[in-house]
């Protein structure tokens, strides 16, 4: 199946930094990714550059098989939610009635309902709502215009953990519904980690990850107990990570563990505690700053 | 086409700014001035140039066109070509229907005498007084090139931010010192008086629908690299 | 019902609706609930719901009909038992006596231990 997204050695340079550099990636049609990343690792870039807000610097961008900027046979098929959009100075209402007539798949019921879920009230001016109300006319409007690649930027930039939550389970819902492309950053990762089919990891502008999430799940192991029988275990395997207190030790190692190694793990009473996709991901870009260090 | 047309309701949602406000802001203007002649009539008529706030309103309208709506108008899934050719068909049709409603004004105007206290508001001596079709023209061609003029404060801002906003008001003082000394050296002033002097109205309109036209173009270029 | 990290999320799908088939909840013949529905329960993405159904499917514990859904297919409940009993040793009994080992518990206490509890031969579920 042709992907929705394909970028290929995509580059966006700065002067003298490159906020994006080599990126090579492919988004299938129908599935949820996350775009993962500390601050500044070039998540809102490669966006911007889909959205066709940015222009790359180097290499190619194809969204829907061709190139999103200026393209408007593309860009309608697309909404991109950003971490902070400006608005002209309108009402709630009259946002919804303007994205209304520019996508083609927009439902106005809803757009009705969840602003009515997210409790925004439809006459106030945009300008006068706080920081999370604003964002959440932005994923009322994401989520409304049921665009075929629908694309989040952080979008919920002063929303409350339940208002999150809120989101989550009306991007799920529609998402179950109506099938579409999502690609979503956050920085929250363990939030959103089960509704994730895919996983891509920026750092400092480079791919350092690019799984679907099954695979990432489990990659990892914390092995706790006796430092003796840690150790016994452990002895053979890839180990990330070493941590002794007295006569105990914690050691993380990589690759799921079998059920007969888990077995085993139990009969040395050793307790097994798998790595939340945060904690990989965190290892993932901590990896590649080794990496870095040592070339 | 639907898009284009998208694109002007867009930005006349906010029909404050682009109905009510120029109006309004014009109508006091006019009331202040009927109010002086009506008070303190001079013989010949009052000539005054009220009638420029209209324009200066919609010249901030086409800034704000290109600055406070744009971001909004990209996350649509417009591209900025649509963008600045809807908002183009935007100013073009306000353009026919303000022009018509000052021409109406004029008449009026001139029917009553200058409202009966001898003002001159939408009587522009040379520019705006003549007939009715010309003064429509004129006035379509200055509330465009008011606003496209306001539409390129808006992208150079854009593109090019506070650094390049100085560079253009910069560039634009420069090139009037510029002809100014080439007028002066060359010792030409007269040769340029009589030549104003000769240029008719039509041909004056002619000229300023001819930069309007170089504007838009250059504007339609101008955005296309523009992110917001 | 929190789900946890190491077991492959679909696993854990397919496990726990495994779990109701076997406790009589989930009836032989009756309707699986659909993907979108374990998505929304569980919040999870539908693709990954999908996989832990159809590794049912794959093992004949659930069976689809045409245009109408996902069912428990007759005799999955004890297919289901039957597999579970043979890993019940390595699962359950191992690690038991393995911790009795460690606490010092012989044969005997074990055996008055489990009779002691009140446990009749094979539970009270037939």
């Amino acid at each position: 199946m042709t992907p929705v997204i394909s970028a290929t050695a995509l580059g966006r340079r700065y002067r003298d930094q490159a906020a994006l550099e080599d990126v090579s990636l492919a988004v299938e049609p129908g599935t949820v990714t996350g775009l993962l990343g500390r601050n500044g690792a070039g998540k809102t870039t490669l966006m911007r550059i889909v959205a066709g807000q940015e222009f790359p610097t180097s290499g190619t961008i194809r969204v829907f098989g061709e190139a999103p900027a200026e393209n408007e046979a593309v860009l309608r098929r697309m909404v991109f939610v950003r971490e902070e959009q400006s608005y002209p100075d309108f009402r709630v209402s009259n946002a919804i009635e303007v994205a209304s007539w520019f996508y083609p798949n927009w439902d106005r019921e809803l757009a009705q309902q969840l602003l009515a879920d997210f409790d925004i009230p439809p006459q106030r001016r945009i300008r006068k709502l706080s920081r999370g109300m604003r964002s959440a006319v932005g994923i009322v409007i994401g989520l409304a215009a049921r665009a075929e690649l629908t694309v989040f930027d952080e979008p919920y930039a002063g929303l409350d953990a339940v208002a999150r939550q809120l989101f989550y389970d009306r991007l799920l819902a529609d998402f179950a519904e109506h099938p579409r492309t999502v690609v979503l950053s956050t920085h929250l990762i363990d939030e959103v980690a089960d509704l994730l089919e895919h996983v891509v990891m920026l750092d400092s502008g480079r791919v350092v990850l690019d799984a679907p999430a099954d695979d990432v799940r489990g990659t990892a192991m914390t092995v706790s107990g006796p430092a003796t029988a840690v150790e016994e275990f452990v002895a053979g395997r890839a180990v990330w990570h070493r941590q002794r207190l007295g006569a105990r030790a914690s050691v993380t190692v990589a690759g799921p563990l079998d059920f007969a190694a888990q077995a085993r793990a139990r009969a040395l009473h050793l307790s097994l505690e798998p790595l939340s996709l945060q904690q990989l991901l965190v290892h993932a870009s901590g990896n590649s700053a080794d990496e870095k260090v040592s070339a | 086409m639907k898009t284009l047309v998208n694109v002007a309701r867009y930005h006349l949602v906010d029909r404050t700014s682009y109905v009510w406000l120029p109006w309004a802001i014009l109508a006091v203007s006019f009331l202040v001035n009927l109010c002086i002649t009506s008070v303190l009539p001079s013989p010949q008529g009052d000539y005054t140039g009220g009638l420029v706030t209209i324009y200066i309103f919609l010249l901030i309208c086409g800034a704000l066109s290109m600055t406070r709506a744009l971001p909004f108008g990209l996350m649509l899934g417009l591209s900025r070509r649509s963008y600045y050719l809807g908002t183009a068909l935007l100013i073009v049709a306000l353009g026919v229907v303000y022009g018509l409603a000052l021409t109406v004004l004029q008449a009026v105007e001139r029917a009553t005498g200058g409202w009966g206290t001898g003002l001159h508001f939408f009587r522009v001596p040379w520019i705006m007084d003549g007939p009715w079709y010309q003064t429509w023209l004129t006035s379509f061609v200055l509330l465009v090139l008011f606003f496209l003029y306001g539409m390129w404060y808006g992208l150079v801002y854009r593109r090019w931010n506070v650094v390049g906003l100085v560079a253009f008001v910069a560039a634009q003082v420069l090139a009037a010192l510029v002809v100014i000394v080439a007028v002066s050296t060359t010792n030409n002033w007269a040769a340029t008086g009589h030549f104003f002097t000769t240029l008719t109205a039509p041909a004056l309109t002619g000229v300023l629908a001819a930069v309007a036209a170089a504007m838009g173009l250059g504007g339609l270029t101008t955005i296309r690299r523009v992110t917001v | 019902m929190p789900l946890d990290e190491g077991t492959p999320l679909f696993v854990q799908i397919a496990e726990q609706l495994a779990d109701d088939i076997v406790d009589g909840v989930l009836a032989e013949g009756a309707r699986a609930p659909s993907t979108n529905e374990l998505a929304a329960f569980y919040r999870i993405n539908p693709a990954t719901a999908a996989k832990g159904i159809n590794l049912l499917v794959d093992e004949a514990v659930l069976e689809k009909r045409r245009g109408i859904g996902m069912f428990v297919a007759a005799g999955a409940r004890e297919q289901l038992r039957a597999g579970r009993r043979k890993r019940f040793a390595e699962q359950y009994l191992d690690p038991m006596l393995a911790e009795a080992k460690r606490l010092g518990i012989d044969t005997d206490t074990l055996v008055s231990l489990i009779q002691g509890s009140g446990w009749q031969n094979g539970g009270d579920t037939p």
